[in-house]
């Protein structure tokens, strides 16, 4: 750059990052749905990624945006809660509260989203309650209040809603993982390793009972049992809670039992509503889920069982065979 | 209407054909679209059965278009290959295989059962980290040219009655049972979460 254009030109002063924010969010207010949230995201980036130390201080004027009329701009709400609270926990204590009252809004979609994001904070809150050694009545709250969300999103497996149903499906099979012990032959995907179990919840906590938290999991494996011997359920969910089912058993295989049975129920007892390609879509999901449990080192003392059911689902034993893990890789089943 | 537009893969084998002519359809009806092959090479028709033309994915559609008519110029525009392939490097350069995509979609349609059980295969192995859903949903498909330009009609009908329903997990079971009907053919429809 020439020096004339500098001197004739405006003044170049680098504005920080606190004056930036502070313009974006003067010009979100003012904007059409579309660019307000191109605007959001990057003050976003700013206050989140670029410098957290900001965060504190423009909390209110984001969260602001919780009752903006547009679906999209609260699911960016929603989805700014669950970054600002992975990245400070102490936000949770201040932000639990309106991700509640999103979880209550009137769009399915932003709904669906609130449950998405819960199932993410509801192990990061736990994770964070019992590791942090202050205890304030502010952080019981908090916890207070993610229990009784943890409860709502449960009653929503009624929800008239498919959409919604499915959301409360994942929330509930997340649940039921993390309110039950991690032992050693549970899978544990890469991103988990660190995660949260209930081996990891200490039994002399104040206010978070290991016992109550257990009987939460064990209740919640029980609704989505009862779930989905429902005769009316829709061919997505059931697909949905055959897949959940799966995943459970093969991360915590002391549920493997009744998942197997639950599967052998179901292979039984189609619900009469669903059509005729709906059946081959459930049945070759069937198939897929019980092939992964069977791969599980823990499948032995099921193996009979799911072969059976894979031979009525069509698989050749060949196949059958080869998927099977061989007594040598099996290892023991926890006492 | 749902919230943001559909994000649509379009999937076959081999990634020329079926996904091709339905990935052109949809980009001009102005879907946000994608396609795929999920097979672990791409293979063309050759002088026999027998004898496929058989590339990797790294080969762009020119490269294959150079190759079949420096082989035989007139056999591979007899049978429509060439014509493809130049239609195909409108659209996009080379073929791209599903299993190696990491973009998520709201709806993934395969054009054969071996394709969606790919598919599904594939989705199912990945680590769930955001639990957002992805409908995926298999229409089959000949693989030829006129079947593929009819499977392609079809995909975007689909496509077009899922991007205006108010509320598509609500209703996309139904919608996916009235197509059914209506175009007299099985479709296969399950849901994986990425």
């Amino acid at each position: 750059m020439e020096l004339s254009s500098v001197e004739e030109g405006t003044p170049s002063v680098n504005i920080t990052t606190s004056e930036k924010v502070v313009e974006l969010l003067n010009q979100a207010a003012l904007m059409p749905t579309d660019e307000k949230l191109t605007i959001l995201k990057q003050v976003q980036e700013l206050i989140i990624n670029k410098d957290p130390s900001l965060l504190d201080n423009f909390l209110d004027e984001i969260i602001a945006f919780q009752t903006d009329k547009s679906i999209e701009v609260r699911k960016f709400v929603i989805g700014f809660i669950e970054e600002a609270c992975k990245r400070d926990n102490e936000l949770l204590v201040r932000l639990i509260a309106n991700l509640n009252m999103l979880l209550k809004d009137e769009s399915v979609n932003v709904v669906k989203k609130a449950i998405l994001t819960l199932t993410q904070l509801y192990k990061v809150t736990l994770q964070w309650l019992v590791r942090v050694k202050t205890i304030s009545d502010m952080q019981e709250a908090c916890w207070n209040l993610v229990t009784q969300m943890t409860g709502d999103v449960l009653i929503l497996l009624d929800s008239e809603n498919d959409g919604v149903r499915t959301h409360a499906i994942k929330f509930t099979e997340s649940l039921i993982i993390t309110l039950s012990p991690r032992t050693a032959e549970s899978d544990v995907p890469k991103q988990q390793e660190g995660g949260i179990s209930l081996d990891r919840v200490p039994k002399d906590h104040s206010y978070i009972r290991y016992d109550t938290l257990c009987e939460e999991g064990k209740t919640a494996l029980e609704k989505l049992l009862t779930f989905m011997i429902h005769p009316a359920i829709s061919s997505i969910n059931l697909t949905t809670a055959l897949g959940s089912l799966a995943t459970i058993a093969r991360r915590r295989p002391m549920f493997m039992s009744k998942v197997v049975q639950a599967f052998e129920t179901l292979h039984a007892n189609l619900p009469p509503t669903l059509a005729k390609s709906q059946v081959s879509s459930v049945r070759k999901n069937l198939k897929l889920q019980l092939l992964a449990v069977l791969k599980h080192p823990c499948s032995l003392e099921f193996q009979g069982q799911i072969s059976t059911l894979l031979l009525d689902l069509g698989m050749p034993q060949s196949e059958i065979t080869r998927c099977t893990p061989t007594p040598r890789e099996q290892r023991k089943r926890p006492r | 209407m749902p919230s943001h537009p559909l994000r649509v893969a379009v999937v076959c084998s081999s990634n020329q054909n079926r996904s091709m002519e339905a990935h052109n359809i949809l980009s001009k009806r102005g879907f946000d679209v994608r396609s795929f092959g999920t097979g672990s090479h791409v293979k063309l028709p050759g002088p026999s059965p027998d004898k496929p033309n058989v590339y990797d994915f790294k080969t762009t559609y020119e490269q294959m278009y150079n190759d079949l008519v420096r082989k035989d110029k007139e056999l591979y525009t007899q049978n429509g290959i060439l014509h493809m392939l130049d239609r195909n490097k409108r659209i996009k350069t080379k073929p791209e295989r599903f299993q190696l995509c990491k973009d998520k979609f709201d709806l993934v349609v395969t054009c054969e059962e071996r394709v969606y059980d790919q598919v599904l295969e594939d989705l199912n192995s990945r680590e769930q980290e955001t639990l957002q859903p992805v409908h995926v949903i298999n229409v089959d498909i000949q693989d030829n040219h006129e079947e593929a330009t009819l499977g392609a009609f079809l995909i975007c009908e689909l496509c077009q009655c899922i991007q205006h329903t108010d509320d598509m997990e609500n209703e996309i079971d139904e919608l996916v049972q009235e197509f059914e009907e209506k175009s007299n053919r099985p479709f296969l429809h399950t849901v994986c979460f990425y």
